[in-house]
């Protein structure tokens, strides 16, 4: 087995912030026409000083904690000296550890599932400008909104031996960065990822421009069998930075040489260093939000839920906030609501959103359905089949499960949503029938009859019938 | 109305129109007349807002009319140092690479002008990015020593030295790094203050070293100088290394500190039992001329209430390479923004390859600022950053303590400003070296971050000596203190024929 | 001896590009003061750290949204749909 080393470097833009890391621009910039979110300050416009931002410091700090990291009683600030189109000054401000420890934290550690990662250091930086490649032959256009946010750097120690690790580390990050409420990870480009490979000791190379997490997973992937294919045949693997082209699905060659840059690193004078101090650490440590790996303890614990299920709830932020609420409502089952949430809810949410974006967007469903829907469920009101199809008109339309019960014991149903539903239990638990359908034309009409047994004869028939034959059609 | 109203002092300026002996307008045209007639012989000027200044004299007079309050420096015509940048008005820092720049925002500094209604007449000449010690170096061409034109006026804030002693502005702004304010001071025969780190705003000073410069003020009288500090001074929330003055009790509250946010310079205080310390070092490197002219002001000084002893400091030897070492460095990254894109001057970057364009733009920078960004790259550069730069932070830091010890023992220490006299055009240019090393008697107040000041104390074959006088952090009251005295006993004030 | 090499390298780094002339008249000059410098050599590393300017994190600025009045841009020229137009990255 040949061992593979990976090590990652994260960036998180501190969106939970109001402004930017060293002015008092806005920190959003999303959406905004190009250059109208700046200042003397952001853009570098000569005869300004950058100021620092105190919740900067806090939310890096609060970070860092949470990654079980060190934290130095003091830190500083230095300056990167290179020359790009995106760096209004040709330096950025970051932090340095070279001369003692002077950056936000270092030596933490992760926990994710049964394997960790030590963290290497973590530090506060300036996010550059945008580069617009337009008419690359003759120009680039330049937009610094961006210019300025607050950046989060996470280094990790080359600990990672697989991909599929990777990925469940990202996840891991991703979770408590929403917990601490620093940074909104479902916003483009708020969270990005770099990573180092390399094969049995041999050279490194840095895989830069990976755009999605799900990409980074893919992007090792790649390039581990293409380090290995080539040792296989003898080809020298060279030290070298390499771009994922999300197109092709491949990692290439840098297109611009990186030259070795010596970033002359110094102290940034325009910055005194900051005391952090032991008031200002314990009075942060007790006002630190609950954990992923706390609250999912206080899951196991307080809900008797399954560590499975936990998991899942854990991962998303959103589903766990979205559990609790729907408990505070209704208390007494709180298996029955994350089973629901973890089986049938998830499976409304759009595979698409699962990568960016709320995972609720589009979907009109709030704690209270829930809570109504699970208590009918336990008064034996309804059972789970009629259960399941109500909860899909509700994350069509947001009426109560009340309210659609009663529609539907009343009235015709003429949902699809609803309908579909019922078919695809139908569908279920008639599996014979359907395998039938090809050779007996009765079939669909035997099918129909048990949809409007299930649906209490409401299912309005020829939309159903519609249905079912559309169904069996894609199954051939 | 009287006449020569450029002859008088800010303090007199003030008061006069506020008591209306005379109008701002009256005042403000006789200025611009005066600048229009002579400045083609000393090319103190970069740029004349002469529209700004008539509206603001236009607009002060009005006021008093009305019988509004005025501020405190009603109606003075102020130059301000080309680095300095005025909101609406070109700002060039003397180099080509700013050539079309019109910054977009006052320095805190120039808020605080406005604020106190001083007109700002014009910007003033300097050495490119304010790299250099006798204006040599500008791209608009030196600007003249008023008392001899063949005769540098210093650097790098020649034009706000040279503007005051040839009357075309009561006061001026400079800026000082290693000397700036103070060695054209000096051969201009002008009062030059370079304050405490840390006590004036350096928000909208263009950063050619931030650890080391100070917003300086420059003119004919100390009480000038301590006027314009009343004005200037302070913390600045735009700039996080301002400090506070050292903490006072008042009578009312004597048990409590308060930090003193805005000093405020009395004229009316008077120190007993002055302790002075002649730094030997400076004074004993000094040309004959120089330090004859200082020993015989100081001599003058023993008999008013004070003791002068000579005194040592061992760590000047380092202070120079320390200097330029730090100096160098951080212009290096200072200067690296100026890449044409977002202001400079006119050169589109279409159709060029990044690197390319950012070569060719920077090739407008002068020699001198080029050389200074390469040796500083040098210092910085992996492997010698131990070697240079942590050395001379070092230096630094011994430089600090040392004078902090003498201040335990000393109210002030007196050197000559500069060691030489000043001298022709051309004259340094061709070595960079020697250059550097008229400033060994100014460097160190920058280094050690405390206040220094420079006042006129005789001449020699009819050229200016100027005396330094250098006391703990934010003690300039006591500056102003000792220098007045010295300017009183000696009454040297005088202006050249022009 | 700090040789033409270095210097264009340094150069490079800052993004000057210095003609051969330019190069022969630097070298030398710039050897000279570095050697200046040298003066430095004997001062130890060891002891105390040099002294900054200190802050606590109560002292720095308020994470508050203020928006510049005015156009920071106002004066450049190369702009195109607002953005700012630069050389080719290529």
């Amino acid at each position: 087995m040949v061992e593979v080393k990976i090590g990652l470097e994260i960036h998180c833009q501190l969106t939970g912030l109001q402004s930017k890391l060293f002015c008092s621009c806005q920190c959003d910039y999303r959406g905004e026409e190009p250059n109208t979110n700046i200042c003397p300050i952001c853009l570098g416009l000569p005869g300004t000083l950058p100021l620092l931002n105190q919740k900067a410091v806090e939310f890096a700090s609060m970070i860092s904690l949470a990654l079980g990291c060190r934290i130095p009683d003091k830190v500083m600030f230095y300056r990167k000296n290179y020359f790009y189109l995106d760096l209004p000054k040709n330096f950025q401000i970051t932090q340095y550890n070279a001369y003692g420890i002077t950056s936000m934290g270092v030596e933490g550690k992760v926990d994710y599932g049964v394997k960790s990662t030590k963290i290497r250091r973590l530090q506060l930086e300036e996010d550059p400008g945008r580069l617009i490649y337009e008419n690359t032959s003759f120009y680039t256009l330049i937009d610094y909104n961006r210019a300025g946010v607050t950046l989060v750097e996470i280094v990790t120690e080359p600990d990672f031996t697989e991909p599929k690790d990777v990925r469940r580390f990202l996840n891991k990050i991703i979770s408590i960065l929403e917990h601490l409420g620093v940074c909104e990870t479902s916003l483009d480009g708020s969270v990005r990822c770099d990573a180092n490979v390399s094969l049995e000791g041999g050279k490194k190379v840095e895989i830069k421009n990976v755009g999605s997490f799900g990409d980074v997973e893919k992007a090792l992937s790649y390039e581990i069998t293409r380090q290995k294919t080539m040792s296989v045949r003898d080809i020298e693997i060279r030290s070298e930075t390499r771009h994922w082209d999300d197109a092709r699905k491949i990692t290439k060659q840098s297109r611009v040489k990186e030259e070795e840059e010596d970033y002359r690193y110094f102290p940034e004078p325009d910055i005194p260093t900051v005391v952090l101090g032991k008031e200002f650490l314990s009075s942060l440590k007790g006002r630190m939000p609950e954990l992923p790996d706390e609250r999912k303890i206080r899951f196991l614990r307080e809900y008797k839920l399954s560590d499975h299920v936990s998991q899942v709830l854990i991962d998303n932020k959103e589903l766990a906030d979205f559990f609790e609420s729907t408990v505070k409502i209704y208390p007494s089952s709180p298996n029955e609501i994350a089973n629901w949430i973890v089986s049938d809810l998830l499976g409304f949410i759009d595979d698409s959103k699962k990568e960016g974006g709320s995972l609720f967007s589009g979907l009109k469903i709030e704690a209270k359905h829930m809570a109504e829907l699970v208590g009918m469920i336990d008064q034996n009101i309804i059972n789970r089949n009629i259960a399941k199809m109500i909860l899909s008109q509700i994350t069509k339309t947001g009426e109560m499960p009340s309210y659609v019960l009663d529609k539907m014991n009343t009235s015709i149903i003429d949902s699809k949503a609803i309908i579909s539903e019922a078919i695809e239990s139908i569908f279920k638990s008639e599996k014979s029938a359907v395998r039938d359908a090809k050779q007996n034309p009765n079939a669909a009409n035997f099918l129909l009859g048990k949809v409007m047994q299930l649906t209490r004869g409401r299912a309005d028939p020829k939309i159903a019938l519609n249905l079912i034959k559309t169904k069996l059609a894609i199954m051939e | 109305m009287p006449n020569h109203l450029y002859r008088l002092t800010a303090d007199e300026v003030a008061s006069g129109i506020k008591n209306g002996d005379f109008s701002a307008q009256e005042y403000i045209s006789q200025i611009l007349e005066r600048i229009e007639k002579i400045d083609v012989k000393i090319k103190a000027f970069i740029a004349v807002d002469k529209q700004g200044a008539v509206e603001k004299a236009r607009s002060i007079d009005k006021r008093i009319r009305d019988g509004d309050r005025t501020g405190r420096l009603s109606g003075v015509a102020v130059g301000i140092k080309d680095n300095i940048c005025t909101k609406d008005l070109k700002t060039t820092c003397a180099s080509k690479m700013l050539e079309g720049y019109i910054p977009p925002y006052d320095a805190t500094v120039i808020k605080k002008l406005k604020e106190s209604d001083a007109i700002i007449v014009g910007k003033l000449n300097l050495d490119e990015f304010a790299m250099g010690s006798t204006t040599e170096f500008s791209n608009y061409g030196p600007t003249r020593n008023p008392w001899n034109i063949n005769y540098v006026a210093g650097g790098s804030s020649g034009g706000s030295a040279a503007s005051v002693a040839a009357l075309e502005c009561a006061i001026s702004l400079g800026s000082d790094t290693g000397g700036s304010v103070r060695c054209p001071a000096s051969f201009c025969s002008v009062v030059g203050l370079k304050p405490t780190y840390g006590c004036v705003s350096r928000s909208g000073l263009i950063s050619y070293s931030n650890s080391l410069e100070q917003i300086g003020s420059i003119g004919k009288t100390v009480c000038d100088v301590e006027m314009i500090m009343n004005t200037i001074a302070g913390t600045d929330e735009n700039d996080s290394t301002t400090k506070a003055t050292r903490p006072i009790t008042t009578a009312t509250t004597p048990n409590t500190v308060s930090l003193d946010r805005i000093p405020k310079y009395s004229r009316h205080q008077k120190k007993r039992n002055i302790r002075v310390g002649l730094v030997k070092e400076l004074i004993e490197g000094a040309e004959p001329a120089v330090s004859k002219c200082i020993y015989s002001a100081v001599d003058l000084f023993e008999g008013s209430d004070c003791k002068c002893e000579d005194t040592s400091m061992q760590s000047i030897q380092y202070a120079l390479a320390a200097y330029y070492t730090i100096a160098m460095a951080e212009a290096s990254s200072n200067l690296a923004r100026y890449d044409n894109i977002r202001y400079g001057f006119d050169f589109s970057p279409e159709g060029y390859e990044w690197n390319t364009y950012f070569a060719k733009v920077r090739n407008n920078f002068g020699e001198e600022v080029k050389r200074r960004i390469i040796i500083g790259s040098y210092v910085l550069s992996a492997g010698y950053y131990g070697k240079y730069y942590l050395k001379a932070q070092k230096a630094r830091e011994m430089i600090k303590q040392e004078i902090t010890s003498l201040f335990e023992m000393y109210d002030v220490l007196i050197a000559p400003t500069m060691p030489i006299l000043p001298f022709k055009f051309g004259e340094k240019i061709k070595d960079p070296l020697t250059m550097y090393q008229i400033d060994i008697d100014t460097v160190v107040a920058n280094l050690a971050g405390v206040p220094a000041i420079s006042i006129p104390v005789g001449f020699s074959d009819c050229l200016p000596v100027g005396m330094q006088i250098m006391a703990n952090e934010m003690e300039e009251q006591t500056l102003f203190d000792v220098a007045s005295t010295f300017e009183r006993i000696l009454d040297i004030r005088k202006s050249p024929e022009i | 001896m700090i040789s033409k090499d270095e210097i264009r390298h340094l150069g490079w780094l800052s993004r000057l590009e210095l003609t051969e002339s330019e190069l022969d008249r630097y070298a030398a000059q710039i050897d000279e003061i570095v050697t200046y410098f040298d003066k430095l050599d004997t001062i130890s590393l060891n002891g105390s750290e040099p002294a900054r300017s200190i802050k606590k994190v109560s002292e720095l600025r308020n994470d508050k949204i203020h928006m510049f009045e005015g156009n920071p841009l106002k004066f450049s020229k190369n702009r195109k749909d607002g953005f700012v137009k630069g050389p080719r990255i290529v």
